[in-house]
């Protein structure tokens, strides 16, 4: 539980570096990708609704402190992205591997779609329709050719913290 | 699931009502504290590559720009010879008024350790924080205390960073005036876009290029935060207007915010203690 506990720590602190550093001078057009997405989604996608929505949770709740303004939105965003790909998840019977891509493409562009009504209806967000509109497609462009790299990765790293079963004679 | 939405909800409403003092705010600055010394020591290892992506993302405008810097550099060269005798000039008049305090205060230099986590913000964070005397509504600028070219403020403080947000942010705004028909607007952040000078009378002839600098009058009702004479950028393209009260101007920021590294905190006395 603890090595579960540290991982998404640990992924969670990365992914929250990596976009305040060198995701933010790599852009596609003037956006960056929104790496927590990303990592919310894949684990929903692995391990379920409710480890999706947990993380989603933490993940969102670290964003919004390193954020100037109302603490939550974030927060609330992932969880219920988190638990719907993983609810999702579970009707999805598709062997295809362009399956993680394209669900974190959708995945995105419905989240950062969410936050920003939230945001708005909050007085938080000051952005022409064009520009919102922008950054919903970019982002979700960037965050799916992201997806073959971060994926396999986040796989091993949640396969290899999950609890061994001890068989004892 | 219910639960983690009902803490998120509670959370965006304690925030929400209690803004920057209440116990959020301070849970806010310990993450933030927490963050800088890794986000500084990520940053020193992989600014060349992201510099070397940036480099790339703009080979095909760099002839251009060489051939417009060798421009620039000759008409700089011409006007450093006269430049030298009046800001001696200039900085005598400022030391007969007693004004030096506030145009040409001390200034605390500092790196640029991260930028923001989101789109919807223009924020960097810097490695210097209230231990060096940085508080709230410092302005921050870039080249020289002499030559200050606006960067944005200081909106946020830890022991050793601050979140400075950036002019192109859409939340920030300055009192300005046109360098050559001293023209005074407001000038406002516009996201990745170039900034958007208001309030200007229309008729007002503007030659392409002129510089805007800043004002310290209030604006948008926020007090005057910055020292007259910084400069914000050049005048990029005039908007045509659809009323006959004001015009709009473009103005293109001096400073690249792509390749920003090194600034100055100018600690002013309109900074105050930190939120």
């Amino acid at each position: 539980m603890l090595r579960r506990v540290l991982t998404v720590a640990v992924v969670i602190i990365t992914a929250l570096l990596l976009q305040s550093t060198i995701f933010a001078q790599i852009k596609l057009l003037g956006v960056r990708p929104e790496l927590l997405y990303l990592v919310t989604i894949v684990i929903a996608i692995l391990e379920g609704p409710q480890e999706g929505a947990i993380v989603g949770f933490a993940g969102g709740m670290m964003q919004d402190f390193l954020l100037n303004q109302p603490k939550g939105i974030t927060a609330l965003t992932l969880t219920l992205l988190g638990y719907a790909i993983g609810m999702a998840r579970q009707y999805i019977v598709s062997p295809s591997p362009l399956l993680p891509t394209f669900l974190v493409g959708v995945g995105t562009a419905a989240g950062i779609a969410f936050y920003e009504i939230v945001a708005f209806l909050l007085g938080q967000l000051d952005e022409p329709l064009g520009y919102s509109v922008k950054v919903i497609l970019l982002t979700a462009i960037y965050n799916a050719v992201l997806t073959p790299i971060f994926y396999p990765l986040l796989r091993r790293m949640f396969e290899g913290s999950r609890p061994q079963r001890v068989v004892r004679f | 699931m219910v639960v983690l939405v009902s803490i998120s909800l509670a959370v965006i409403t304690l925030d929400y009502r209690q803004g920057q003092s209440g116990p959020l705010a301070g849970l806010g600055r310990t993450a933030r504290a927490g963050m800088a010394p890794l986000q500084e020591a990520v940053t020193t290892v992989t600014r060349p590559i992201g510099n070397f992506f940036s480099g790339l993302a703009h080979l095909p405008s760099l002839a251009d720009e060489n051939q417009r810097l060798k421009d620039d550099l000759a008409a700089s060269k011409a006007q450093n010879e006269t430049t030298a005798f009046v800001q001696q000039q200039y900085k005598d008049l400022l030391d007969l008024l007693g004004l030096q305090q506030s145009l040409d205060p001390k200034a605390v230099p500092a790196v640029v350790i991260a930028n923001g986590v989101s789109n919807f913000e223009w924020t960097v964070t810097i490695d210097k924080g209230s231990a060096d005397g940085i508080t709230a509504n410092m302005p921050v600028v870039a080249g020289t205390a002499l030559s200050p070219l606006l960067v944005g403020i200081v909106v946020a403080t830890t022991e050793h960073s601050a979140d400075v947000q950036l002019m192109l942010d859409r939340s920030w705004s300055a009192a300005a005036v046109l360098g050559s028909s001293r023209e005074a607007g407001e000038v406002r952040g516009q996201g990745d876009a170039d900034l958007r000078m208001s309030l200007v009378t229309p008729g007002t002839e503007i030659t392409g290029n002129e510089a805007v600098f800043t004002l310290a009058y209030q604006a948008s009702g926020r007090p005057g935060l910055y020292p007259t004479g910084l400069l914000i950028g050049q005048v990029s393209r005039t908007v045509p207007s659809d009323n006959s009260i004001e015009e709009f101007v473009d103005v293109r920021p001096a400073v690249d915010f792509a390749t920003l590294q090194f600034v100055l905190v100018l600690q002013t006395s309109t900074g105050n203690e930190a939120p």
